[in-house]
């Protein structure tokens, strides 16, 4: 009985062993691998061209770049932001938002275009291709001054949180929009961003957008955009001149004759 | 007058128009396209029966916020309608292969587009293939999963 254990008792040991230098083996080049990643790139540094990966979203969370009509969920209304978001809605759908004013911080975010990133001795700069919008943010460790005059983009500092960039705004004066769909944004809000290289080629940011004038309690966008290391921005300003212009020919070309534009109504 | 012609002689060039049956590459674009297509106002898409069509370019337009290709077409009863093609911004255009020589007055071109719902004839591109039969897409806004 007891040599008729041997066997497979040396053969059990024998796989044993096998499987432990498999997986010695494997966490070494499991290893070898991370380490490659992590030489590739550094957390810190978000310098270059980032374009969007609306994709990549959570499903669950209000969608930036929804304009069905029907983002869901929708934030946290309160009812005099609700009706501030239903009168901004209108005001889209009428075609009203040719005038060029700056869009702020959140909707430039989730324009479907890339931004550029580049670091100075005590700033962090963005410049948004569309629109040709551009933000700092402070990383010389000021705090956001209490007589700031208050500004379409907002007045933003930034700190690292371990690996995390950590981004501070506030001072906005309530005339942009926080997304497309015309999510209304008051004087008060404060504005945090938490920005993490996730890969070589993966930045994420968690927006949480706390203004009690127009939502009942903070709540959050996750946003994630892709480096883009053989792009340069495209020149693309909005000019009240093009804007004009394209109305003028695509615009009116597209309106049903006798309706008042192009050609005079016919008796 | 380019684009200004009645409803009628739009519609006259239904009998030139291929459905395009394969939607799966539109799809993924369409979702991100839409809030470029309703920034500037006016138009709006029937963004679910994209249409082709053959003419000759009568004008290549390059410039922000979207560049315009117009396009002579021929309808079966021999009358030419003019469309007015819309695109995305020459910035997307050239990262996906354009410049503003990639089209010229006189060429013959196939284009696909999504109409306008007002069933006047105007769109905003998807797709050409040009003279020398090779393609170019209008681009694409964001990142798409398969890249």
């Amino acid at each position: 009985m007891r040599n008729r254990c041997v066997g497979p008792a040396i053969a059990l040991a024998a796989a044993l062993a096998f499987l432990a230098v498999a997986r010695a083996q494997s966490d070494r080049a499991g290893a070898a691998k991370a380490n490659a990643n992590a030489a590739a790139f550094d957390v810190h540094d978000f310098t270059g061209i980032w374009n969007p990966a609306p994709f990549m979203q959570p499903k669950g969370e209000v969608n930036p770049l929804d304009l069905g009509g029907h983002p869901n969920p929708l934030p946290p209304f309160t009812p005099a932001g609700e009706a501030k978001y239903l009168a901004n809605a209108k005001f889209i759908a009428a075609g009203a938002v040719l005038d060029c004013d700056p869009f702020g911080v959140s909707r430039n975010f989730f324009t479907p275009r890339p931004f550029e990133i580049l670091v100075t001795r005590d700033r962090l700069v963005q410049h948004f291709e569309y629109y040709d919008n551009w933000r700092e943010i402070w990383t010389d460790g000021r705090k956001i001054p209490t007589d700031v005059d208050p500004e379409y983009m907002g007045y933003s500092t930034g700190h690292w949180d371990g690996d995390t960039f950590v981004v501070d705004s506030a001072a906005y004066n309530g005339k942009a929009f926080l997304t497309w769909q015309g999510f209304p944004i008051s004087e008060s809000m404060h504005q945090t961003e938490r920005w993490q290289r996730m890969d070589a080629d993966t930045l994420k940011i968690v927006f949480t957008f706390d203004d009690a004038k127009n939502y009942t309690k903070p709540w959050s966008i996750t946003g994630f955009w892709k480096l883009r290391k053989d792009w340069v921005l495209d020149a693309h300003p909005c000019t009240l001149s093009a804007i004009k212009e394209y109305d003028d020919r695509v615009n009116h070309a597209d309106k049903l004759p006798g309706l008042g534009y192009g050609e005079p109504e016919k008796k | 007058m380019e684009g200004r012609i009645s409803r009628n002689s739009a519609k006259g060039c239904d009998v030139k128009i291929k459905l395009i049956k394969s939607f799966g590459f539109f799809a993924g674009l369409l979702i991100v396209c839409v809030p470029i297509f309703a920034h500037h106002g006016g138009s709006d898409y029937d963004i679910q029966h994209p249409i082709t069509l053959k003419g000759t370019v009568t004008e290549f337009y390059w410039s922000n916020p979207h560049c315009q290709v117009f396009l002579d077409v021929k309808d079966d009863g021999g009358k030419v309608v003019n469309w007015t093609i819309e695109t995305l911004a020459p910035a997307v255009l050239k990262r996906a292969g354009w410049s503003r020589e990639t089209l010229h007055t006189g060429n013959q071109i196939s284009i696909t587009f999504v109409p306008s719902k007002k069933g006047t004839p105007v769109g905003m591109l998807r797709k050409v293939v040009l003279p020398d039969g090779s393609e170019l897409t209008g681009g694409s806004l964001g990142e798409q999963p398969s890249q």
